[in-house]
């Protein structure tokens, strides 16, 4: 249509002008990606058994032993520290210490401890209790009792 | 009677430890808490397995004990590694 030329002109640049701004790529948004996650130090289950694995889990899972028994107790916990002291306390029915062993870890993950006793002249019969502490705070506690073979 | 009872003898008890994460910088591999009724020579079979090593407990915890025949309960020793 010769009457109007101006028209033809102005969609042509339109369209020049479209096509220079579709080219025009969109920069992908960078995230940054967040702090790693700093897992506080805990206990996370305490564990009793008769014996123990290499990665420090136990065998034979139990709250029921006899007099020559060893009792070992596992300790799983999460979580890092430059050093923390877990404590094992181990007592005999109306209190009286056991035994009281701290092993000074500085795990950065996961990770296992373990605690065992032993008696060669056989542990006397009853009910007894190990409390877990982390730097002296109650972290967990497990009852058991040892009865006649 | 029941209150006439003899507590029971825990001397013989011996204990250990260990864990899949490493030891602390600069801390003892593992402390022991003295309970009535031990010595130095009881701690040392209950803990190494040989009275005999109760010079190691000694002298790793010379700033504690001032006579190594009169220890008592409470006390915290650094027990080194044998």
């Amino acid at each position: 249509m010769p009457g109007h030329p101006v028209s033809r002109l102005a969609l042509a640049a339109g369209v020049i002008v479209l096509s220079v701004g579709c080219g025009k790529k969109e920069e992908p948004a960078v995230v940054p990606p967040p702090p790693a996650a700093v897992v506080a130090f805990r206990v996370t289950s305490v564990d009793l058994g008769k014996g123990i694995t290499a990665d420090k889990m136990v065998a034979n899972s139990t709250d029921d032993f006899s007099p020559r028994d060893t009792v070992y107790v596992s300790v799983a916990t999460e979580g890092s520290s430059p050093g923390a002291a877990v404590k094992a306390k181990w007592t005999f029915e109306d209190g009286q210490v056991v035994d009281e062993t701290t092993q000074t870890v500085a795990p950065t993950g996961p990770a296992r401890t373990e605690f065992h006793i032993s008696k060669p002249s056989g542990w006397p019969v009853g009910k007894y209790k190990v409390e877990i502490t982390v730097d002296g705070a109650l972290a967990g506690s497990k009852e058991f009792e040892v009865k006649r073979a | 009677m029941a209150a006439d009872r003899k507590p029971p003898d825990f001397s013989d008890v011996q204990s250990g430890s260990s864990s899949t994460a490493p030891r602390a910088p600069g801390s003892p591999a593992r402390t022991y808490t003295v309970v009535a009724g031990d010595s130095l020579s009881k701690i040392a079979k209950r803990v190494y397995g040989d009275s005999q090593k109760w010079r190691v407990i000694y002298e790793a915890n010379r700033n504690l004990i001032k006579n190594p025949d009169l220890i008592h309960p409470g006390q915290v020793f650094t027990l080194p590694e044998v």
